[in-house]
Parts: C-alpha cells; sequence; structure tokens
C-alpha cells in the first residue's frame, strides 16, 4: 500500500470509526471527543489533498486519488471539520428532536460523522458501481440529519429528500446497469472509471445509459427540473448538516457526474456529453434566478443560490476548457466557503430573529452588526460581487464558453447571471441594511461565527488571486487530464 | 415466465388496497429473484441470493412491525383510481420500452420485465399517498435492477451486489423511522399532509 492509498484510508476510516465511538461515549467527553476526531480526520485529509494536487496519483478499480478527488476532499474536510465545531451552540438551542433528550448530543454527532465519511469516499471511489453505493449511502445518513429536530417541516423535507433522491438514484442505476452489459469482462465490478471509456455496445446505448445516469444523478445534485426536494432539505436541517449538504454533497456527486462525462465521452461523443451537462447548467440557473428575486427566509434564499452554482459548475465542465475548469474548481471551493459561512450564521440568526425560519430578515447588521458582516460576506460572494472569487470564476467560466464554440449558452448564462446578481444584491441590501425590528439580544454561537468569517474572507481573498493565477497553470492541465 | 410473475407482483402492489398484501407481494418478489440467483451458477450469484433472501425477509418483518405499529385510523385513500394507476404505469412501461435499446440482458423478456418494474415503482410511489407505498415504490425499483443485475452476461461482482442490498436495507430503515414520526405528529402515514414547504 502506497502512502497516497494509506491516507485516503485513514481520511475516510477515523470518521467512520468515530462515529460508532461518539454514539457510544460518556455524555460528556461527546463534544471534545467529537472536536478531537474532527481535528484528526481534517488532518488526514489535508495531507491526502496536499499530494493530489501535488500531482501524487493513485488510480485503480476501486480507489482513485488525483487532482479533482485532492480538491474534493479538501473541501470536504474543511467544511466537516467547520461543521462539527459548529455544531455545538445548534445542538444548546435544539428545543426537540428524533432522539430522546439524553442521547440527542452523540445520536447527532454519530451521524454527522458517519455522512462526513461517507462524503469523503465519494470522490475517491475509482469505480462507478462503487460511487453509486456511496451516493446512496450519503442519502440514508443525512435524511435522518435532515429530519432531525423531528418538527413537522423537518420531517417533510425528509421524507421528501428520502424519496425523490431514492428514486433518482435508482434511475441511475439503470443507466449504470445498460453500462455495465457492455464494458469489457462484463458486470458491475467492471466500471472502473477506465473500462468505461471502452464501453462496446454501441453509441445508441451508451447515450441512452449517459442519459439515464445523468438524469439520476441531476436528483442527488439538486440541477433543474429534479430540484424539488433541495430548497426544502437545504432549509430544514440542522444549519451545521445544510452547510455539509450544500457544500460538499453537491459538489461530491457532481464530480461523479463529471467522471462519468469524461468517461464516456469517446463513446457518446464529447459534444453530447458536454452538451447535457450544459443544458443542466442553462435550466437550473433559470429555474434559480426568479427566486433569488423573492423575498425569501434566509436559508431557503441559501438553497436556491445553491441550484444557481450547480448550475454554474455545470455549464463549467460542460464547457471543459482548461479555462473552464480552472473556472469550476475556483466556484467549487469559493462556493464552499461562502455558502457554509451562510449556513452556519443561521444558527445565532435563529435565535436572535425566530421568525427568520420561515421568513425573509431585515435589517440584521443594525442590530447585530457581527452577525449582519458574516451574512454580509456570505451573500456578497454568493451574489459574485467583486471581490469574490465567484466573480472571477464566473468570468472564466463565461468566456470559455464564447471559446468553446457554445456562444448562445455562454450569452444565455452571462444574462441569467446577471439578473441573478441583481436578485441577490437586493437581498444583501435588505438583509443587513433593511428596516430593522426588535430582537433578541446576544443570540448563541456568534463568537464561532465572527472567527468563521474571518478565516473566510481570507480564504476567499486567496481564491480570488488563485483565479487570476490559475488560467495557464500546471494544475489545470493536471484537472482536465485527470478523468481521461 | 419468471421475469412476468415478477412483473405481475409489482402491478398488484400498484393497485392493491392493503399495506400488508402489498408488503407480502414484494416480499415474495425478492425471494423470487433470490431463487433466480440461486438457479444461476458460480458463487457472485449465491451470495447475492443470500443477501436477496436475507433482505426479503428482513425488510417484510420491518414493514409488517411498521403496519402493526401504526394502524390508520382511516385508509389512506390514494388520490388516482387503481385502474388509472394501473394504466399510467403501464404506458410509464411502454414509453420505457420503446425509449430504452436493447440493454444487453440474457433475455429480451428479462429486459422488458426490468424495465415494467422500474416504471411500477416510479408510479406507485408517485400516485399512492400512504408513506409505506411509496417506500415500497422504491424496493419496486430497486428489485427491477436487482433483475437486471442477476441477468448481466459475464461475472457478477458479489461486492456490489451485497453493497446494493445494504443500501436499500438502509434507506429502508430510515424511512421506517420516517414513517413512523409522520404518523406520530400527524395522525396518519398520508404523504398528502406533507405540502406546507412551498415558495
Amino acid at each position: 500500500m502506497t502512502d497516497v492509498q494509506a491516507l485516503a484510508l485513514a481520511a475516510v476510516a477515523v470518521p467512520a470509526l468515530s462515529a460508532p465511538a461518539l454514539a457510544l461515549a460518556p455524555a460528556r467527553a461527546a463534544l471534545a471527543a467529537a472536536r478531537g476526531a474532527a481535528a484528526l480526520t481534517a488532518a488526514a485529509a489535508a495531507a491526502l489533498a496536499a499530494l493530489a494536487l501535488a500531482g501524487r496519483s493513485s488510480r485503480g478499480d476501486w480507489l482513485v486519488v488525483d487532482e479533482p478527488a485532492g480538491l474534493l476532499v479538501a473541501v470536504i474536510a474543511g467544511v466537516g471539520l467547520a461543521s462539527v465545531l459548529a455544531s455545538p451552540p445548534y445542538l444548546a438551542t435544539l428545543g426537540s428532536s428524533l432522539v430522546a433528550g439524553r442521547r440527542r448530543a452523540r445520536a447527532y454527532l454519530a451521524l454527522l460523522f458517519a455522512f462526513w465519511a461517507v462524503l469523503l469516499a465519494v470522490p475517491l471511489a475509482g469505480n462507478l458501481g462503487a460511487a453509486w453505493l456511496l451516493v446512496e449511502a450519503t442519502t440514508a445518513v443525512s435524511a435522518v440529519l435532515v429530519g432531525f429536530s423531528g418538527k413537522p417541516r423537518a420531517l417533510e423535507a425528509g421524507w421528501k429528500y428520502l424519496i425523490l433522491t431514492s428514486l433518482g438514484l435508482g434511475v441511475a442505476l439503470l443507466g449504470i446497469v445498460l453500462l455495465a452489459a457492455g464494458v469489457p469482462g462484463g458486470g458491475l465490478g467492471g466500471l472502473s472509471w477506465d473500462a468505461l471509456a471502452r464501453y462496446g455496445s454501441g453509441r445508441e446505448t451508451a447515450v441512452v445509459a449517459y442519459l439515464l445516469l445523468l438524469a439520476g444523478l441531476a436528483a442527488k445534485i439538486g440541477w433543474a427540473p429534479v430540484h424539488n426536494w433541495l430548497p426544502d432539505a437545504h432549509s430544514e436541517a440542522p444549519p451545521p448538516v445544510s452547510a455539509l449538504l450544500s457544500a460538499a454533497l453537491l459538489p461530491a456527486v457532481l464530480l461523479v457526474a463529471w467522471r462519468s462525462e469524461h468517461a464516456l465521452a469517446p463513446v457518446v461523443g464529447a459534444g453530447t456529453a458536454g452538451g447535457v451537462l450544459v443544458g443542466f447548467g442553462l435550466v437550473s440557473l433559470a429555474v434559480a434566478v426568479p427566486f433569488l428575486w423573492r423575498p425569501l427566509a434566509w436559508k431557503r434564499l441559501l438553497a436556491y443560490s445553491s441550484l444557481e452554482h450547480m448550475g454554474v459548475i455545470a455549464l463549467g465542465l460542460g464547457f471543459a476548457t482548461p479555462l473552464a475548469l480552472a473556472g469550476a474548481a475556483v466556484h467549487v471551493a469559493a462556493h464552499a466557503v461562502a455558502k457554509a459561512l451562510g449556513f452556519y450564521a443561521a444558527t445565532p440568526l435563529l435565535e436572535h430573529e425566530p421568525r427568520a425560519a420561515g421568513h425573509p430578515v431585515t435589517g440584521v447588521a443594525r442590530t447585530e452588526p457581527a452577525l449582519g458582516a458574516a451574512m454580509g460576506i456570505s451573500l456578497g460572494a454568493l451574489a459574485g460581487l467583486p471581490p469574490s472569487p465567484l466573480f472571477a470564476s464566473e468570468v472564466l467560466i463565461v468566456a470559455s464558453g464564447f471559446r468553446a464554440g457554445r456562444p448562445w449558452a455562454a450569452g444565455a448564462a452571462t444574462v441569467l447571471l446577471a439578473l441573478g446578481f441583481l436578485g441577490l444584491l437586493h437581498a444583501l441590501l435588505e438583509t443587513t441594511v433593511g428596516k430593522a425590528r426588535r430582537r433578541n439580544a446576544s443570540p448563541r454561537g456568534l463568537r464561532g461565527v465572527v472567527a468563521l468569517a474571518a478565516v473566510s474572507v481570507v480564504l476567499l481573498l486567496a481564491l480570488a488571486a488563485a483565479a487570476v493565477w490559475l488560467p495557464g497553470a500546471d494544475v489545470v492541465d493536471s484537472l482536465a487530464g485527470a478523468a481521461s | 415466465m419468471t421475469a412476468w410473475a415478477l412483473v405481475a407482483a409489482g402491478l398488484l402492489v400498484l393497485v392493491v388496497r392493503r399495506g400488508s398484501l402489498a408488503v407480502a407481494l414484494v416480499t415474495g418478489q425478492t425471494l423470487l429473484l433470490a431463487g433466480i440467483a440461486l438457479d444461476h451458477a458460480g458463487g457472485g450469484d449465491a451470495a447475492a441470493a443470500g443477501a436477496l433472501a436475507a433482505r426479503a425477509v428482513g425488510l417484510a418483518a420491518l414493514f409488517l412491525v411498521l403496519a402493526a405499529r401504526t394502524r390508520e385510523p382511516r385508509r389512506v385513500v390514494a388520490r388516482v383510481a387503481p385502474l388509472v394507476r394501473a394504466g399510467a404505469a403501464a404506458a410509464l412501461a411502454l414509453a420505457l420500452t420503446w425509449l430504452v435499446p436493447t440493454i444487453g440482458l440474457e433475455s429480451r423478456s428479462a429486459e422488458r420485465a426490468v424495465l415494467a418494474l422500474v416504471a411500477f415503482g416510479i408510479a406507485t410511489a408517485a400516485t399512492r399517498r400512504a408513506t409505506l407505498f411509496q417506500v415500497l415504490g422504491i424496493v419496486l425499483v430497486e428489485n427491477g435492477l436487482v433483475l437486471a443485475a442477476l441477468e448481466l452476461p459475464g461475472a457478477s461482482s458479489p461486492a456490489i451486489e451485497l453493497g446494493a442490498a445494504l443500501d436499500l436495507t438502509l434507506v429502508a430503515l430510515v424511512a421506517a423511522v420516517f414513517h413512523d414520526r409522520i404518523f406520530a405528529e400527524f395522525g396518519a402515514g398520508d404523504s398528502a399532509a406533507l405540502r406546507t414547504l412551498r415558495d
């Protein structure tokens, strides 16, 4: 076993083993143990990501460590660590839950670590069959977390998420079975990313299989028009879980879709393979933008912003030029930082203004300036307000669309992104400096959110600098070649 | 012949009234799939047969305990009449058969049965209001895909097949927890009550 493979095993095994250990740990020690396990997991994952991004790859039938996996592992590790650190204030404010009082915190932490472990394994899967199994496993674990509060709205959101994504993944599995019949050697075990490129049962069947696979995965990624669960699940889940769902789960499944697209492009045709991604991207943008103009509850607004950003990433992967891939890479990382901060801010926000669970909030910076600043940083970055790295990545992606010979798609994306920007800018102004209401003072978890906001600003500025440096860099060529 | 017995069981799940009867039908269907796996030569399929049989019995026990724990005060009536449900599901199955080219399974009837079961599962989840039936719809889809995996030419993969059985069991367990809580919260396992989150 190489050092890269050993680190990959450790990055998944530490949170996987921590989950049952936390469930059985003494109640007093659970939170401290969770922090320690989270630090250990993040360290192993960060080391793995550093090696992968430096070009130390490993490629087998069951495990793949390459630059795209490194990027996603880094994102999932960072968001996972922050979610564990942001959980105690959430648990302190939790009134009811699916689990009885004394075991509540331990059950929540055990589920969170189980979800984190499966999430870390998804980008490392070297086989489409294994990737499907892991994505399906994320559904089972995260659905419980979505409904964890046990409130009627959370139960509704969790149920919709479970049923719709399970059915979607069933459709994806039908596509996988079609592919399995045509790969050399046959069978579901032969579905390594390299073997997919040698599919030999004809283009027509491959196209149908690819469409079924992408349509099924789209239900999990939250691409329109199969996104119905997304606003509900992201708005009703505990805030640290919403952060993991939006910033880590969606791009992790998107990576599976991208690896499938790269592997099957020689069979179905690069134009068709990329065109499907561009189509999902444009439809997602078109569906998301009208909602960004409406006054929505904070977490629901962030959920529709996820739909918009998954659409942007799909466009980048569909355009598939080195410039577009550089943009998509920056977009994945910057979206994770900004979106996670927004969701973490929801815990003190809901204590400051309980009405915010179901209604839009205005003038938060007038009543709690630090909280308003954190929300403003998140929303400003998500809107693409310069110097947000999301502005730079969107420019890279749209420009590459024109270069890639898809001017209509790039033009439509430009218009939709401009409209989305205006909608979010309006929401940013209303949320921070709009009309203020009387609210509860000193919400719990605010200090932690302020610290995370400071870290986020540094990361966002670093990513903005990276967006300028990345086009033409070796790592982008590696990203482009990694899955092919 | 066996493939069409699986399809008939799927169609019945779509139209029957009683949840316990639907659970029995899905269990019988899964045990039939375990029989098909046993009938195939090779160690991989024997492992698949064992996993399928364990899943069939485990899920049947889970669903029956759940149905007993959450007896509906009134029957949860689907919005769509049984004949219309069956007609819509048959139309979806025919459309899938028309759209999806030859899959490459060992027989054409198995291919049609796979597509029919997927269509019936989706139709069950989409048209039945009772939460128990919606979960059974997912099991129907998975059973169709298990049939496809068993009828694939070439070597099978015990790791993938056992993993799929484990995944479905996990999803069913989580669905059971939700069904139980939805019943406690709303007084019925009725998905029509779950319509408050809208924009």
